[in-house]
């Protein structure tokens, strides 16, 4: 590993590792990621100066275009999705480190002429032969654009510097692609060098999870199966597939959503705290939880998952049609745009506790968050004649309005005794009126910095395909447990049955 | 006064008058704080002034507004107050965010006991941050201090720095006091700290600071202390002790090497200009007048020429104080920065 660069200056100015220069080579570059959120944040980090002194971008693609045109491209995108506004000054001093690099992605030549720029680029700029590679492509296009920087040998960084790799979600389809993509990439860079962005990790609130339950004894002394009745995380959205209809029919919500984010957001909520708050401490803990979660096989899917589709209905008061009549999406489809589950985790915290996990298309709203819904009190008291006191919930909403709020029982004036439930919320935007950064910001300048904290490991990635695996497989023997509901409405009837067998019934968001 | 600072409230009832405002507010409103802001200041005028800065940060930090504009010197005692809100639309449902202000006059024995006549209208279990614009006089209140988590004032304005930072070394020194020291100069300096060190992060440039010789130094007619909190920052970091104390000082560096410092007035904005210059290469930080942004250079033997241009925050005190609030934590460098040109101080 190469030592830190160490800059006196440095000190007692920020709070973080400082990203070194390098070369970040992106590969799709003419895709919606790099000028929807790529670039964007990089231009933010730049105009704040997060950036390194020297850093280099060459946009990787297939298409035919000089790096003027990709950089107008860009500043019409940025202009457009970056969360300041454009200054004229800094864009042109952020663009000029822009390059735009084409060739198709399996023909060896044009590896040959990158490794000339990137050469160039540490000649000029002073990179330093640092290298980070962000595969922002389709996963079919992993393995050629792996064997090509292995055969280059653009994996191996020279002494004294760094070769990572940058790998976009889905990280395979199942277990089994998924294990040979890792392979795939792990014959290419060690692990330490691998960085799989998952977004919701880059979230601020996500990030503030840990720090809710591990910074305020209040919480954590009740964050088990003692005090928690039942845990719901949801993340839904009024969209539908949005022109996505080709990757969205062949993944579907259980691989597009629960595999990655919904699962890591499991894993924050019910993780034991970490020995650090070093990446590994952090990811070895989350992967226990994986590891614990009861597998769900056979007819126990039926019991414990709900699939379903959204139908033809109306959205904020306007007609949308259903899945199926989506451009791309096959008539017959049987793919779920619906997903509630429920999970347990066999461990000795959350032995009894049920986990509830929903997401879902073409929802009345969108909304992503945790409740933590805690046990009744005693039947004693003010709960003597089972009159039913609402229980304590505690909600961490992801997005949007990112806040947390807790639900208490309290007395309403008057002489006579009557409790109501109240609400103590605490909103980010309305405490603290600054933007947040978007979570590739973060991501982006986590990976120049060597901290793989917020990126998902190896065997987290395989743990959560084996447990979705299981549904997956599940779902393949038969097809009548596919339920519809119209769009705008809050899911399947069987959803709510799901949760009621429980005693419980999903939150309105 | 001219100036009306909200309703006027008899001190014991401000927090019944402020619980009756929000009543009366309606639901659209939300009371939101995430401190105790003390302002206190001793020239007539101040609430007008202090109550434009509480507004423009309200929106961004959250907070219950105490301002004081205080006579310790009047004969008697007496005490005024009022109260009002600042309050923010957020959101697409109409809602407002609303921070409370409370405004103090007070003359004589009542400007001298802040902690009963002020403190005690805290929003209890917040941090208290406590901006004190006046000059502190001896003998420093123990006391006083005790119930402060950060204290904000800004070196700038300082007529006598040395007897001021005298002062401030003692109430940090203060057995009883966990106060957080925080010099909005410090804050001022920071993005010029930032742009400074980004230079030196390229690893070429990092090995020319060891070798620096002779750095010039622009600044307006009114910021010459916050050209010396820079001074005494870079000598801090790289090991310089100070061997000419003069309008122009020199330094010799942990080699014995002298590094030559001048400082020159300059208009535009506080600090304009930096020129570093090594044995082998040449840094400069550039801010135009009226330009909102920093270009730094770099360019000698053995070193990549390199451009950068940086954002450079606006220099009005409402910016520095929001930055300030948003950064927290404590900032040790600024004790030893102090501290590495004490001499110099008039």
């Amino acid at each position: 590993m190469p030592s830190p660069i160490v800059n006196p200056l440095r000190e007692g100015i920020a709070s973080r590792l400082t990203p070194e220069p390098c070369t970040l080579v992106i590969f799709g570059a003419t895709g919606d990621l790099t000028h929807r959120k790529l670039i964007p944040a990089l231009y933010n980090l730049a105009a704040e100066g997060a950036l390194p002194p020297a850093l280099t971008i060459i946009g990787f693609a297939r298409r035919e275009k000089t790096s003027e045109q990709f950089r107008k491209e860009l500043e019409e995108s940025t202009r457009k999705f970056s969360r300041t506004p454009l200054n004229e000054e800094l864009w042109a001093q952020f663009a000029s480190s822009i390059i735009y690099h084409q060739s198709p992605f399996d023909q060896a030549e044009g590896y040959t002429t990158l490794a000339s720029q990137m050469d160039e680029a540490d000649r000029n700029c002073g990179t330093g032969g640092n290298r980070l590679y962000y595969l922002a492509v389709a996963p079919d296009q992993f393995p050629v654009i792996l064997s090509h920087l292995r055969e280059s040998g653009f994996s191996t960084a020279t002494q004294g510097s760094w070769a990572r790799v940058i790998v976009e979600k889905p990280f395979g389809k199942d277990l089994k692609s998924a294990q040979l993509l890792n392979t795939l990439v792990s014959e290419v860079f060690p692990e330490c060098d691998t960085y799989r962005i998952d977004h919701y990790l880059g979230k601020e609130t996500a990030q503030n999870i840990m720090v809710m339950r591990f910074a305020n004894s209040i919480f954590e002394s009740l964050w088990d199966s003692n005090h928690i009745s039942h845990v719901q995380i949801t993340a839904v959205e009024p969209l539908g597939v949005e022109g996505r209809a080709g990757y969205y029919d062949t993944s579907g919500a259980m691989r597009d959503m629960i595999q990655n984010h919904l699962l890591q957001l499991l894993t924050l909520t019910a993780m034991e705290p970490p020995t650090s708050l070093s990446a590994d401490a952090i990811r070895d803990e989350k992967v226990k939880v994986l590891r614990s979660l009861r597998p769900l096989r056979g007819d126990d899917v039926f019991k414990h998952v709900v699939r379903a589709q959204y139908t033809a209905g109306l959205i904020d008061g306007q007609p949308v049609s259903g899945y199926r009549e989506a451009d791309g999406v096959p008539k017959d489809s049987t793919t779920e745009t619906f997903v509630a589950l429920q999970v347990n985790i066999d461990n000795w915290r959350w032995a009894g506790v049920p986990f509830f996990i929903r997401t879902a298309k073409r929802m009345p709203k969108g909304g992503t968050e945790i409740a933590i819904t805690f046990k009744s009190v005693p039947p004693v008291l003010f709960n003597r004649n089972g009159e039913g006191l609402d229980e304590n919930v505690l909600v961490i909403r992801i997005q949007p309005d990112e806040g947390i709020s807790l639900r208490m029982s309290a007395k309403m004036p008057g002489s006579s005794l009557r409790i109501e439930p109240v609400k103590m919320d605490f909103h980010y935007g309305t405490s603290f009126g600054k933007a947040t950064p978007e979570a590739y910001e973060r991501l982006l300048l986590d990976a120049m910095s060597g901290d793989a904290t917020l990126f998902a490991r190896r065997d987290e990635v395989e743990e959560a395909w084996a447990f979705v695996d299981g549904i997956e497989e599940a779902w393949k023997t038969r097809s009548d447990d596919l339920a519809f509901h119209t769009a705008g409405s809050w899911g399947p009837a069987e959803a709510a049955d799901l949760a009621a067998r429980h005693g419980v019934t999903w939150r309105r968001m | 006064m001219s100036f009306i600072p909200g309703i006027p409230v008899p001190i014991g009832g401000i927090e019944k008058k402020l619980g009756k405002l929000w009543d009366e507010s309606g639901e659209s409103k939300t009371r939101a704080s995430l401190i105790n802001l003390a302002i206190y200041n001793e020239k007539l005028g101040s609430l007008e002034r202090n109550t434009e800065i509480t507004r423009g940060i309200a929106g961004e930090h959250a907070m219950r507004a105490i301002l004081i504009e205080a006579d310790p010197k009047a004969e008697g005692s007496s005490a005024e107050a009022w109260i009002t809100m600042h309050c923010y639309l957020r959101g697409s449902k109409g809602g407002s965010v609303c921070s409370e202000q409370i405004s103090f006059q007070l003359a004589g024995m009542a400007a001298r006991s802040l902690q009963s006549v002020v403190f005690s209208h805290l929003d209890s279990d917040l941090p208290l941050v406590l901006w004190w614009q006046a000059d502190f006089h001896p003998p420093i209140d123990g006391k006083l201090w005790r119930w402060v988590d950060r204290l904000l004032f800004d070196s700038r304005h300082w007529k006598n720095p040395k007897e001021q930072f005298g002062l401030i070394r003692q109430i940090s020194g203060l057995a009883e006091a966990r106060t957080v020291l925080c010099d909005l100069n410090w804050a001022r300096s920071l993005p010029v700290r930032q742009a400074l060190a980004a230079i030196f992060d390229v690893p070429g440039n990092l090995s020319e600071l060891q070798l620096l010789r002779k750095i010039e130094l622009d600044h307006t007619a009114g910021s010459r202390t916050t050209a010396m909190l820079l001074v005494g920052w870079l000598a801090d970091r790289l090991g310089w002790s100070l061997f000419n104390p003069s309008a122009n000082p020199e330094f010799r560096d942990a080699q014995g090497n002298i590094v030559s410092i001048e400082l020159r007035e300059n208009e535009g904005a506080s600090i304009s200009r930096m020129n570093l210059a090594s044995e082998n290469a040449e840094f400069h930080l550039l801010r135009e007048s009226g330009s909102d942004l920093y270009v730094t250079t770099a360019q000698g033997a053995n070193i990549v020429t390199t451009t950068r241009i940086l954002r450079a925050p606006r220099e009005e005190t409402r910016e520095i104080l929001l930055a300030e609030l948003s950064r927290g934590g404590r900032h040790p460098l600024y004790t030893k920065a102090v501290k590495a040109v004490e001499e110099l101080w008039e």
